[in-house]
């Protein structure tokens, strides 16, 4: 049974480009679920996913110009992406649309024009890979920026912590301690960049918001509180990724998907079971009788 | 304001405007430390309006608020609206709140601000539902809370949109007890009123809102002045009865 279970969990990883996968997964579901948490709190939920296809074009760029290079591709995407942010931003508020309009018109442009950049300078198999990723080509190189992108996306979330939950639950708030919500929101929409950039090399930058935004909304069917739901959420994106890698591994099939559907299958259980506003919650619902005492 | 009597907040010919519209102008007076002012007026007669320019959120177009109050000592209270339910946030959490704008973003609590918070809690009744999600609250408990968080900041400006609207009975009297304790503690109040009722029991000095002008008077004033229910219907509907300021 022992070697069974070895076999199947551990002996995966005494290979090289496995454990630097798994390293590359671990450092992702640190910083993404997170994120994940405060777009869902903020009603942004879709919002990550128009900021992916905003990377698109830089990415492509950096590739056009040197070729499959992490770094450049990196910088590309984080200046694309904080692009996109910035000029859906400020057509909404010239406009006086919502800026989730502004921002769907503009991802829907950097998609087309990214795919159109790709497609100009490298074949089909080049452009799945951006798309899709490849968690299990990550070299020594993109597991450093990964990491590093991944601890600094950690760092500037705590340093603004309390400023954001504030941000999210009453605006007025903040604005009358005179800090600019705008600027938290800012702040908070390139670590969303940064983020995506981090994620676009294992799982592409379509699939990138998948291992944010996934186990943040699985992670809300097992718990009401904010500390609850990020630490819930971290625990899913990491069971997500190494469960994912193991069954790519044994199931020879993609890694990115296999990731994604994995933590698609959670959120799936969770619905069903979980333990606050899933199915299974809603049917053994019993009110507590009076003068019960209150539970967390 | 009385000879000798000391002001924080001051304001000296101010303008302020909406959208390119001037919604007030001319507006000089000083609010009394330690004093209770109701802030009177018809709806669109610029009473959120003055409030965004004392908290500093909207730039005067011509004059000046002259506040020696610190950021982190003025508290506003909206009206509950302008809150996300939905946030998962427990009622302990959001009194705790208070103390960050003076303790700083960075730092974590210490024991004594969770001392100061369950102080503030059982001051205002509501120490049982500290853990509480705010979404699950009545507008009563929802309320208690919010004032808990202007104790924990320990406020020495507090701004009040509408404090009582949709709140128990019970709950007004709490609120009416503590804002009184802070005002003799020096804190400077500012409400917006509806109510005569509740103007003649919280406020002593009135400012009364009317086309574009702003007029300083004394709640006594505007009491005596206005006896009969259909005067005070029209105050309640920020319409200044004759003689009033």
């Amino acid at each position: 049974m022992l070697e069974l279970l070895h076999e199947w969990l551990i002996a995966p990883f005494d290979y090289g480009f496995m454990r630097r996968a798994a390293v590359a997964g671990l450092a992702l579901s640190l910083a993404a679920p997170p994120m994940g948490v405060f777009l869902m709190l903020r009603g942004m939920s879709l919002i990550g996913d128009a900021m992916a296809h905003a990377i698109l074009p830089g990415v492509a760029l950096g590739f056009l110009l040197a070729g499959f290079s992490l770094p450049a591709m990196s910088l590309g995407g984080v200046l694309s992406g904080l692009l996109v942010a910035m000029l859906a931003g400020s057509v909404s508020k010239m406009t006086g649309h919502r800026e989730d309009s502004a921002m769907a018109s503009f991802f829907l442009i950097s998609l087309a024009a990214g795919v159109m950049l790709v497609s100009l300078g490298g074949s089909s198999v080049d452009l799945t890979h951006v798309l899709f990723g490849s968690i299990l080509a990550v070299n020594t190189t993109a597991l450093l920026l990964i990491a590093a992108i991944s601890s600094v996306i950690v760092l500037i979330l705590a340093l603004i912590f309390r400023a954001l939950v504030v941000e999210c639950l009453d605006p007025l708030f903040l604005r009358g301690q005179g800090m600019q919500g705008s600027l938290v929101h800012g702040i908070f929409l390139g670590l969303v960049v940064l983020n995506l950039t981090a994620g676009f090399q294992t799982l592409g930058t379509l699939m990138a918001v998948g291992l944010m935004m996934l186990p943040a909304t699985t992670a809300r069917f097992w718990s009401k509180r904010l500390e609850g739901l990020i630490g819930t959420s971290i625990l899913l994106g990491i069971i997500a990724s190494l469960g994912g890698l193991l069954l790519s591994y044994h199931l020879s099939i993609p890694s990115g998907p296999a990731i994604i559907l994995l933590a698609g299958v959670g959120y799936m259980l969770s619905a069903l079971f979980g333990r606050h506003h899933s199915l299974m919650a809603k049917l053994r619902r019993r009110a507590a009788p009076l003068g019960a005492p209150e539970t967390h | 304001m009385a000879e000798g009597q000391t002001s924080r907040l001051e304001l000296v010919d101010l303008q302020l405007a909406q959208a390119n519209r001037t919604v007030l102008e001319h507006v000089d007076g000083r609010f009394r430390d330690g004093a209770i002012t109701a802030l009177v007026g018809a709806n669109g007669a610029g009473k959120s309006t003055l409030i965004q320019g004392i908290m500093g959120m909207l730039r005067p177009m011509a004059g000046k608020v002259v506040c020696s109050v610190p950021k982190e000592r003025r508290a506003w209270l909206p009206q509950q609206l302008a809150l996300d339910l939905t946030f998962p946030m427990s009622v302990e959490e959001l009194v705790m709140t208070g103390s960050w704008p003076s303790h700083g973003a960075l730092k974590g609590y210490c024991a004594r601000h969770y001392r100061r918070g369950r102080e503030v809690m059982a001051r205002l009744g509501i120490s049982h539902l500290a853990h509480r999600p705010l979404g699950e609250l009545s507008g009563g408990q929802r309320q208690r809370a919010l004032i808990g968080r202007t104790l924990m900041q320990e406020a020495e400006l507090l701004l009040l949109d509408e404090p009582f609207a949709n709140v128990d009975a019970e709950t007004v009297e709490v609120l009416m007890t503590v804002l009184h304790e802070m005002a003799a503690d020096g804190v400077t109040i500012i409400v917006v009123l509806h109510d005569m009722e509740q103007l003649a029991r919280l406020a002593e000095e009135v400012v009364v809102l009317h086309q574009g002008h702003a007029r300083w008077t004394t709640a006594q004033a505007v009491l005596h002045s206005q006896p009969t229910a259909a005067e005070s219907a029209r105050l309640a509907l920020g319409i200044p009865g004759v003689g009033a300021c």
